[in-house]
C-alpha cells in the first residue's frame, strides 16, 4: 500500500482546489484506500454545513459595519475595566496641570540618558565593560577596588590566540591548517599548535607580551 | 580654502594607506638555512589609530645548507622588538631534512607596529635551528633551544612507543593505540585563558588556595609545596616550593598547571616555566607576578601541579616517560606532543599503511 495522501491535499481535493496533475493522484489513491476516502467525505460534510449555516444569515449584510460596531464593542470594554481599575493607575492626574510639560521634559530626557547609557555600554570594549562591571560589583558590595592592569593580556582558546591591548585585539589564525592546541606560559606568550591536513606537518605560532 | 584642505587630506589617508609592507629576510652569512623563495602577496596593512596593524601571511621555501639533517626551525618574526604585539614566531618541530633539501615554512601571524617615516616593516630573523644531533645553531633569544629540544625529545619518545607497540602488539595494537589518541584529542577539555602579566582588575575578595601535585616518578625536581591567590575567576601570583631530587644542578624547568571549577570541570590552565639554579638535594621557591583569568563562570575550586620537563646545567633534559604519562588525569588533560599530532593526522589522511610507512622512516 503506498503512503496515505497528505490531509490538507485531501482538503484542497474534498474543495476542489488542487491542481489538476494532483488532483488525477490523489483521486488514483482515494479510489483505493479506505482510510483516505473516509476524510474526503468528512471534509465534503464540513463543507456543506459552512455553506449551510452562511445561509442562515440575514440578507444584505454590511460588513464593514459589522467590523466598526465589534471594534466599537472592545474600546467600552476597555473604557469599563478603566473605571473599575485601583486609584494607582490613574497616577497621571495627580499631576497638576502646570508641573506636566517638567514631567514630560524629565521623562524625556531620562530616556534619551538611557539611550545614551546603552549606546555607550553596547560600543565600549568587552574587556572594559567586564573591568566597569566588577568595579560596580566591587562598591556595591563595599569591597575595595584594586589598580587597573596596565599590561597586554594574551587569550588562549579553541578558537586560537590573541593579543589584546587597550581595547584592540590581534587574533592569529591559519586558513589552511588545523588548529589543535593551544598553550598559555606564565612567563608572557601564548601559543597554537597547527596541523597541515595533507602533510601533517607541524606549526607552531607564538605571539609575546613583551 | 575648505575644498583643499579636504583634498589634502584625502592625500594623505590614500598615502598612509598606499603604503605597503617591507619585508626583510635575515638570515646570518653562516647560517645552515637558506632562503630558496618567498611570497609576501597575501600580507595586508590596515592603519588603525597610531599604528598599522600587519596581517603578515607569508611562504617561505627554505633549504638545508648544512651537512647535518634539521629537525626543527624557530623564526623570529618582527615588526617591531620592544613593543606589545610587535613580537610574534614560528616553529616547525619534527623537520627530517636531508643536507641540500628544501621544505616550505607559512608564516601567519598578526604584528603591531607604529606608524612612521619609512612605513610598515617585518623582518624574520633565524632564531634557532635544531640537528639530529641535538646541536642547535642560532642566537636563542626566544629560548628556542629549550622548546625544541624537548620537542625533539618528546618526537623520539613518542615514535619509540608507536615501534614498540607496532612490533610487540602488531599492526591491531597499533590501531588501538592510535584510536584511543585520537579518542583523546577529540575529548580533551578546553577553556578560555586570559594571561596578564601583574595585577589585574578583578575586585573579588582574595584568598590563598594551595597546588595538590601530581609526583613523576623519575622527574629530576621535586614539587614539595604552592599557593596561588585566587579572586573569582582568577588566579595569580603563582608561588612553588620544589626539591632537586637528582644528583645533578638543575637550572631550568617547566610545570603544568591543572585547574578544577567549582563545576568539576577540570582543564590544562598555562604552563610554568621557571629559571632556577639548584644543586643536587638542594631546595627553592619560584614565584611569577602574572596573573591568568578563566571565564566568568568558571569560579577555581583546586589546583594540581606536574613537573613536565626539566633542563639539568650540563645542558641535557629530563621529559616524563610515557609510562608516567599514562595517569588517567594527566592523559586526558594534557596536549599530545607535535610529533604525535603530527602521526595522528597522517593515520587520518593515509591510514594505517601511510603511519607504518612513516615510523620506518626513523
Amino acid at each position: 500500500m503506498n503512503r496515505h495522501v497528505k490531509e490538507t491535499d485531501l482538503a484542497l481535493y474534498a474543495s476542489g482546489d488542487l491542481r489538476l496533475w494532483q488532483r488525477a493522484a490523489v483521486h488514483l489513491h482515494v479510489r483505493n484506500c479506505q482510510s483516505c476516502s473516509t476524510v474526503v467525505e468528512e471534509f465534503r460534510a464540513d463543507g456543506r454545513a459552512l455553506r449551510d449555516a452562511a445561509a442562515g444569515l440575514p440578507d444584505g449584510v454590511d460588513w464593514a459595519r459589522l467590523s466598526a460596531e465589534m471594534t466599537a464593542n472592545v474600546r467600552v470594554g476597555l473604557a469599563a475595566g478603566e473605571c473599575v481599575a485601583p486609584r494607582g493607575r490613574h497616577a497621571h492626574k495627580l499631576i497638576p496641570a502646570s508641573w506636566r510639560p517638567v514631567a514630560l521634559a524629565s521623562l524625556v530626557t531620562a530616556m534619551l540618558a538611557v539611550l545614551l547609557v546603552g549606546g555607550w555600554w553596547l560600543n565600549m570594549p568587552s574587556q572594559e565593560t567586564q573591568a566597569l562591571s566588577r568595579a560596580m560589583r566591587s562598591i556595591w558590595r563595599g569591597h575595595s577596588a584594586m589598580p587597573e592592569e596596565r599590561g597586554p593580556v594574551i587569550e588562549a582558546s579553541s578558537e586560537g590566540i590573541e593579543l589584546r591591548k587597550d581595547g584592540g585585539a590581534l587574533g592569529v589564525s591559519q586558513d589552511a591548517a588545523k588548529l589543535m592546541t593551544v598553550s598559555v606560559s606564565t612567563q608572557g606568550s601564548a601559543s597554537a599548535h597547527y596541523v597541515d591536513q595533507d602533510t601533517g606537518q607541524v606549526t607552531i605560532t607564538s605571539v609575546y607580551a613583551q | 580654502m575648505r575644498s583643499k584642505i579636504l583634498i589634502i587630506a584625502l592625500a594623505g589617508t590614500i598615502a598612509v594607506t598606499a603604503q605597503t609592507v617591507g619585508r626583510k629576510i635575515d638570515f646570518p652569512a653562516d647560517s645552515p638555512l637558506t632562503a630558496v623563495s618567498s611570497d609576501w602577496s597575501e600580507t595586508r596593512e590596515t592603519p588603525r589609530g597610531g599604528a598599522y596593524l600587519l596581517d603578515v601571511h607569508a611562504v617561505l621555501s627554505l633549504r638545508n645548507s648544512s651537512q647535518r639533517r634539521i629537525r626543527g626551525v624557530t623564526l623570529a618574526v618582527l615588526a617591531q622588538e620592544v613593543t606589545t604585539g610587535g613580537k610574534g614566531s614560528v616553529s616547525v618541530p619534527s623537520l627530517d631534512v636531508a643536507p641540500g633539501e628544501a621544505f616550505p615554512l607559512r608564516i601567519d601571524l598578526p604584528l603591531l607596529c607604529p606608524l612612521g617615516a619609512g612605513g610598515p616593516m617585518v623582518e624574520v630573523r633565524l632564531d634557532g635551528v635544531l640537528f639530529d644531533d641535538l646541536t642547535f645553531y642560532g642566537s636563542d633569544k626566544l629560548h628556542s633551544r629549550r622548546t625544541m629540544t624537548v620537542w625533539e625529545l618528546e618526537a623520539r619518545r613518542d615514535r619509540k612507543f608507536f615501534k614498540t607497540l607496532l612490533e610487540t602488539a602488531g599492526i591491531d595494537g597499533l590501531q588501538k593505540e592510535i584510536l584511543s589518541c585520537l579518542e583523546l584529542q577529540r575529548d580533551r577539555p578546553s577553556a578560555g585563558v586570559q594571561m596578564v602579566r601583574g595585577r589585574s582588575t578583578n575586585n573579588d575578595p582574595e584568598r590563598e588556595l594551595k597546588f595538590a601535585f601530581l609526583h613523576m616518578p623519575e622527574s629530576p625536581v621535586d614539587p614539595t609545596g604552592g599557593s596561588a591567590r585566587i579572586a573569582g575567576n582568577e588566579a595569580r601570583a603563582p608561588q612553588i616550593n620544589i626539591q632537586n631530587r637528582s644528583d645533578r644542578a638543575v637550572k631550568h624547568f617547566e610545570m603544568g598547571w591543572i585547574v578544577k571549577d567549582q563545576q568539576g570541570r577540570e582543564f590544562l590552565a598555562a604552563s610554568i616555566p621557571s629559571d632556577v639554579n639548584l644543586a643536587p638535594g638542594k631546595s627553592g621557591q619560584v614565584t611569577q607576578d602574572s596573573a591568568l583569568r578563566f571565564s566568568e563562570r568558571t569560579l577555581v575550586d583546586s589546583m594540581t601541579g606536574f613537573v613536565s620537563s626539566a633542563e639539568y646545567s650540563d645542558g641535557s633534559y629530563w621529559i616524563p616517560s610515557r609510562a608516567a604519562l599514562n595517569d588517567p588525569k594527566l592523559r586526558s588533560l594534557i596536549a599530545p606532543s607535535p610529533e604525535e599530532q603530527r602521526l595522528l593526522q597522517i593515520y587520518h589522511k593515509k591510514g594505517l599503511g601511510g603511519l607504518v610507512a612513516e615510523l620506518k622512516k626513523f
